[in-house]
């Protein structure tokens, strides 16, 4: 089993030649064979966590440790990070023309590997046609630049095809159902509920109750201001849905902004 | 060299070759032309003083066939020369009988004389346009002769490989000619590599004449190596309706100066030029890419993307030159480069000369670094920082070449760029 550990993580970004204070004080735990989600509203620091994980240079740790199985990923490069177990799948996927969806599969996989023992091309060719029949996906796909010219859906299970080849231990989804319809959230969904295993986690960022009907989480945070406010099971989602964030806020007796209260 | 023995050493390689009257009195012209004219201008490129100019009269050489790599890919040609000597010709039975004719220009000076004298410096390139393309005139001692006679389409490309002897000190004057007559279409790959370890100056010309209503696809792939100096100069000249697409890879590792231009004198002719380029080390690559509007109608695209890294410059002039008279004309060009070191220089210059009212005319230029979010993406897969810079890089150059025909050029491309990148720091 691993766990990841976030404690008390503050974390702050460049606005304006401002630094401006995102995450407040963030305590997560997350072992192997769990499913978490965090939800909570717009601007309150749910991507802030998952880029700051990942190592996004944008983001800079102010204080706080993260902790892979009792070793500081705070040290460590993105890449690093990622041979390590993490894997993040991002909101905004970056396009490469001119690279191919298959050399970069083989390599992210093969940086995992002794450089004297590479995947050979029967194996990964055979790993992937599964993973793309897994995903209802068309091997032209994998033979096209990356990214490139994508739809929105496209990416989305793009993220979770890499997901699927690298076989990471944690694997955190930041918004993976934004912009997907209800059939291609079911195949992403089908995608990420493939991967369960004692031996693997997965930390769920979204706004909406919807993707957590098809990825059933253990424990669901619910993120306002920076903080974990509050921590529950599968069942706090469908309350916050019922109710919505400033319900919670009120029964909390938080005195915060809402993001969708505060824009005027 | 001084005129006098310039004119007597070439005079002295007319006879030895046996060259018709016409030919000899061409070269005496281009001796004059060459010291009247002076060198040409290329923005922000400066060459005078490369060793461009060492060379002796001329003489027929005779050059061994190349061994290992550079062999495995002679053996698929179907031109392959090293310095003046032509190792390999072949022509599928098909093209034979359409009347298509492949051969080294020496032979066909001798054999198809009255198209030679039709072509040669009369069309692309003339004899008044500067003192490089004069003197190569003067001095040519070899180079390929290609003809593909009217409403006959080829298929498959003529693959062509000229590579520079430098195994003795030795001229290189190589002089080259594509004609693709009336209605006709082919496909041309021209590799210029070099052997040995000497070091030698290569001056290259490539004329490629296409006739009304061609189509002209020519690949260019240079892999000179750091002791070659080379002045590169491709010509292209379109007739009424006719396509001409270069791309170019521009993989040497020595001090280049290449002069790519195209003129579009027919109405509705239209020429693309995609290059590629990656400087290293302390070398210079200047690329002047011009693309001429005359006539109506025609449509001219240039992009250029290359990388610089360590201590190399790399220089991208784009010109879109249209002439007045060529109402609705287009011309349009992006010159794009990346710079890997902080002792790298380079220059992105997009000139736009516009003498006509109707005509739209378009630019774009950047000079900056290795993309932050594709990087991110990489390294977040886990791909450690030097591959996931290559892989981005490749992908800035590669991403350009997309129409390359066959796959099995997009892979000796890729691994072209991949051995340029990692060169030197192995």
């Amino acid at each position: 089993m691993s766990t990841l550990v976030i404690k008390d993580l503050k974390v702050s970004v460049t606005e304006n030649e401002q630094e401006r204070l995102i995450l407040k004080g963030v305590n997560l735990t997350l072992n192997t064979g769990e499913t978490h989600a965090i939800m909570g509203p717009n601007g309150t620091g749910k991507s802030t966590l998952s880029e700051t994980i990942m190592g996004n240079p944008a983001y800079h740790v102010v204080s706080g440790q993260i902790l892979l199985d009792g070793v500081d990923l705070l040290k460590m490069s993105v890449d690093e990070r990622a041979r390590a177990g993490l894997f993040l799948a991002m909101q905004y996927p970056a396009e490469i023309k001119g690279v191919t969806n298959i050399e970069f599969l083989r390599a992210a996989i093969n940086a995992r590997r002794p450089k004297d023992d590479q995947i050979s091309v029967t194996d990964f060719l055979a790993l992937l046609d599964k993973n793309l029949a897994e995903l209802n996906m068309s091997t032209s796909m994998a033979e096209r630049y990356l990214n490139e010219g994508f739809s929105g859906g496209e990416k989305k299970r793009n993220e979770i095809l890499q997901l699927l080849m690298i076989q990471p231990k944690f694997a955190i989804l930041d918004e993976i159902d934004s912009g997907l319809d209800i059939d291609a959230l079911q195949v992403v969904a089908h995608g990420v509920n493939a991967m369960a295993s004692p031996d693997f986690g997965t930390l769920i960022i979204t706004h909406y109750q919807r993707l957590l009907n098809y990825i059933v989480p253990d424990y669901v945070h619910v993120m306002m201001d920076g903080k974990i406010v509050k921590t529950g099971d599968a069942q706090l989602a469908n309350t916050l849905e019922a109710e919505g964030y400033a319900g919670l806020r009120d029964e909390l007796g938080l005195d915060v902004p809402l993001t969708d209260d505060d824009v005027e | 060299m001084d005129a006098t023995t310039l004119l007597a050493g070439v005079q002295a390689y007319a006879h030895a070759q046996n060259e018709p009257d016409w030919l000899l009195k061409l070269r005496e012209q281009a001796v004059a032309a060459y010291f009247k004219l002076p060198l040409p201008k290329f923005e922000k490129i400066s060459y005078k003083d490369w060793p461009l100019f060492n060379f002796t009269a001329p003489t027929a050489t005779v050059s061994e066939p190349v061994t290992g790599e550079l062999a495995a890919t002679a053996a698929t040609q179907q031109f392959y020369a090293v310095g003046d000597s032509t190792i390999q010709l072949t022509l599928p039975a098909e093209a034979l009988q359409q009347g298509v004719i492949l051969s080294d220009l020496r032979s066909a000076i001798q054999h198809h004389g009255d198209l030679v004298q039709t072509y040669l410096m009369q069309k692309a390139l003339k004899l008044g346009d500067d003192k490089l393309t004069a003197l190569n005139t003067a001095m040519m001692t070899n180079g390929f002769f290609l003809y593909v006679p009217k409403n006959v389409e080829l298929k498959a490309p003529i693959e062509i490989l000229q590579v520079v002897d430098n195994r003795t000190q030795q001229n290189y004057f190589s002089h080259n000619l594509l004609i693709a007559d009336t209605n006709s279409q082919v496909n041309v790959i021209q590799r210029l590599a070099s052997v040995g370890d000497q070091a030698n100056a290569a001056h290259v010309l490539v004329e490629v004449v296409a006739e009304a209503n061609s189509q002209v696809n020519f690949a260019g792939i240079d892999t000179l190596d750091c002791r070659t100096t080379a002045y590169l100069n491709r010509r292209g000249y379109l007739a009424n309706d006719a396509k001409l697409d270069w791309e170019l890879a521009e993989m040497n590792a020595g001090d280049v100066i290449a002069d790519f231009d195209s003129e579009l004198k027919g109405r509705g002719s239209e020429a693309m030029v995609k290059t590629i380029a990656i400087a290293n080390r302390e070398q210079t690559q200047g690329l002047d890419t011009r693309v001429t509007n005359y006539g109506k109608k025609t449509v001219a695209n240039i992009v250029q993307r290359g990388i610089i890294l360590d201590a190399a410059t790399l220089i991208f002039n784009g010109i879109g030159h249209i002439i007045k008279g060529a109402h609705g004309a287009k011309a349009d060009q992006e010159n794009r480069l990346l710079m890997l070191s902080s002792k790298a220089r380079g220059d992105a210059d997009p000139i736009l000369l516009i003498d006509e009212n109707d005509v739209e005319a378009g630019h774009a230029a950047s000079v900056g670094r290795v993309d932050e979010q594709q990087m991110y993406y990489l390294l977040s897969r886990g791909i450690p920082k030097p591959e996931a810079e290559r892989l981005v890089i490749r992908g800035f150059l590669a991403g350009v070449i997309t129409e390359l025909r066959s796959q099995r050029l997009r892979h000796e491309l890729n691994a072209l760029i991949e051995r340029r990148l990692t060169d030197g720091n192995d």
